[in-house]
């Protein structure tokens, strides 16, 4: 039996061989040619990455709260609308997603706009968009939303689920109304629960987000695949794509795990 | 009976010939040639729909190449990406898939000689009418290409279409095939670039929705792809070399490109 060690004391000797690989990366980056060509070539990939994905997750965080307001809402018909949604987004592959975004939901949403706005559009009011203006950028991002909204919303709910009963008939009972006790009693409590998961799932999409290079978005693995099929290179690009991926989770992961650490002591303090 | 009687004598000339030239070649004693392709490029590699067996130009190629060097193929299947990588490895001796040889990819792989020039056709939308041709295409700035990274129809599209650019803004890449043909359809590109046999394929396949424009594009030529220094490279060539001799490519460009029906 090992005495129990207090936390926080430990070298993170994980974090240390993590570090030191990196080192070693970089090293090979700068000394191999081949691989120097390589990181020159998906260097710029990384930004649309984070781009894509920030915005992306920005979008599925907003409509998230919606959905879990609509499945603890009072209305039968909001719950039952919103628990559907969840499930068939939940339960569908997020590849397949994106397909269905980019060539069956865009042309339609494009046409939809057109047709509905027929009148507008003749008097030159409103333009007339064609499937072309609507980006291939833009359809991945709007896929990334549905389908990590559902995963949201499903956090969001069980944080909102997890503040005590007694807060919202406590602040009913001072005369708030329904939403000024969202705003200002529940959601505050649980986003203490909502935090950690939130940042978990930023980081899973940030490499769920190299399947928009399936739609030729210019992204860090698309533009890898770009490369390694006119070089050939396919092994030495994947290891630079991955170290940059890793390099984006890792220090993300840390990022959410300092997060957590301020948010325990500011609980005991 | 006439056909039958014709056919017969061309079997026997063909096996005449191929007796005549195999004098010649290498022998590789009944070696076994661990071949891959991927089954996803139609007339040279795909599946019958059928059988679900692999058919196509390179299978009947190779076969007849290994038949003339006296070795048995065993036929394998992966992926783009794992296939050349694994041929680098040496974990198969020989990959195809109607790859392209550039200097390039020779710093990796070895190619055999070519056994095809490429030739691509514009696959446009059925009412398309502001271009007939790829000068046309080329030069009206506001009209897209949908490819594959990498692929003959990309470096087609690249060098014979547009200005030679790898990286003009002009060229939408996608995953797969199927992928750039969706996006034709749904007006994101304005042209896929494919072999005959596949844009008759799709042009069959949804009556109505598409059709060709201009005549055959491309200078591209696809060679086999073995480990760097295999020893395999001579021995094929020469069975290549016969094999354009003696007419049998010939013979298969007919069979896959003009008379096989994709789609029926």
């Amino acid at each position: 039996m090992t005495p129990p060690r207090k936390p926080g004391r430990e070298i993170p000797y994980w974090l240390l061989a993590i570090v030191l690989l990196g080192v070693l990366f970089l090293w090979l980056i700068v000394s191999n040619g081949d691989y120097a060509n390589i990181f020159a070539a998906v260097r710029q990939g990384v930004f649309v990455t984070l781009w894509v994905t920030a915005i992306a997750f920005a979008l599925a965080t907003a409509l998230g709260l919606a959905i879990a307001m609509a499945r603890t809402s009072r209305h039968r018909v909001l719950r039952e609308v919103s628990t559907f949604y969840v499930e068939i987004v939940r339960g569908v592959p997020m590849l397949v997603l994106l397909f269905y975004m980019a060539f069956v939901g865009a042309p339609q949403l494009v046409a939809a706009w057109n047709f509905v706005l027929a009148r507008p559009i003749e008097w030159g009011v409103l333009p007339a968009f064609t499937v072309r203006d609507f980006d291939m950028s833009a359809r991945a991002i709007a896929a990334l939303m549905i389908g990590y909204s559902a995963f949201l919303a499903e956090i969001f709910r069980a944080g909102i689920e997890a503040v005590p009963r007694g807060q919202t008939e406590a602040s009913w009972s001072l005369g708030m109304s329904r939403l000024q006790t969202f705003r200002l009693v529940t959601l505050p409590q649980a986003t203490r629960t909502i935090l950690p998961p939130l940042g978990n799932d930023f980081v899973s999409m940030i490499k769920d987000s190299a399947l928009v290079s399936a739609l030729g978005v210019q992204d860090l693995t698309q533009l890898g695949k770009v490369y390694s099929s006119s070089t050939f290179l396919f092994f030495e690009t994947y290891n630079v794509v991955a170290f940059l991926y890793l390099v984006m989770t890792i220090s993300l992961s840390l990022l959410v795990r300092a997060l957590e650490a301020r948010m325990r002591k500011s609980e005991r303090s | 009976m006439r056909l039958l009687k014709t056919l017969a004598f061309a079997g026997l000339a063909v096996i005449a010939a191929t007796a005549s030239f195999a004098a010649d070649l290498p022998d590789l004693k009944g070696r076994t040639i661990v071949a891959v392709t991927e089954n996803a490029y139609t007339p040279l590699n795909f599946v019958d729909p059928k059988t679900g067996q692999g058919i196509g130009w390179e299978y009947d190629a190779f076969n007849e190449i290994a038949k003339r060097l006296n070795a048995k193929v065993d036929w394998k299947l992966a992926s783009w990406d794992t296939m050349i990588q694994a041929v680098r490895d040496g974990q198969f001796d020989v990959g195809m898939d109607g790859i392209t040889i550039n200097d390039e990819r020779k710093k990796q792989v070895a190619f055999s000689d070519p056994y095809m020039v490429s030739q691509q056709y514009m696959l446009v939308r059925d009412g398309e009418n502001r271009f007939t041709d790829a000068k046309s295409f080329g030069a009206n700035k506001d009209l897209l290409v949908g490819a594959q990274a990498g692929t003959t129809n990309f470096y087609v599209a690249i060098y014979s279409v547009l200005d030679g650019d790898e990286k003009n803004p002009r060229v939408k890449l996608f995953e797969t095939f199927g992928a750039s043909v969706q996006a034709l359809k749904g007006g994101d590109v304005d042209t896929v670039l494919m072999d005959q046999t596949s844009a008759n394929g799709y042009i069959g396949a949804s009556p109505g929705s598409f059709k060709i424009v201009g005549g055959p594009l491309g200078t591209e030529e696809f060679g086999f792809i073995l480990k760097p220094g295999s020893d395999l490279v001579e021995p094929i060539n020469a069975a290549i070399a016969s094999m354009k001799a003696d007419g049998t490519f010939d013979k298969l460009n007919q069979k896959w490109f003009y008379e096989y029906r994709a789609g029926q």
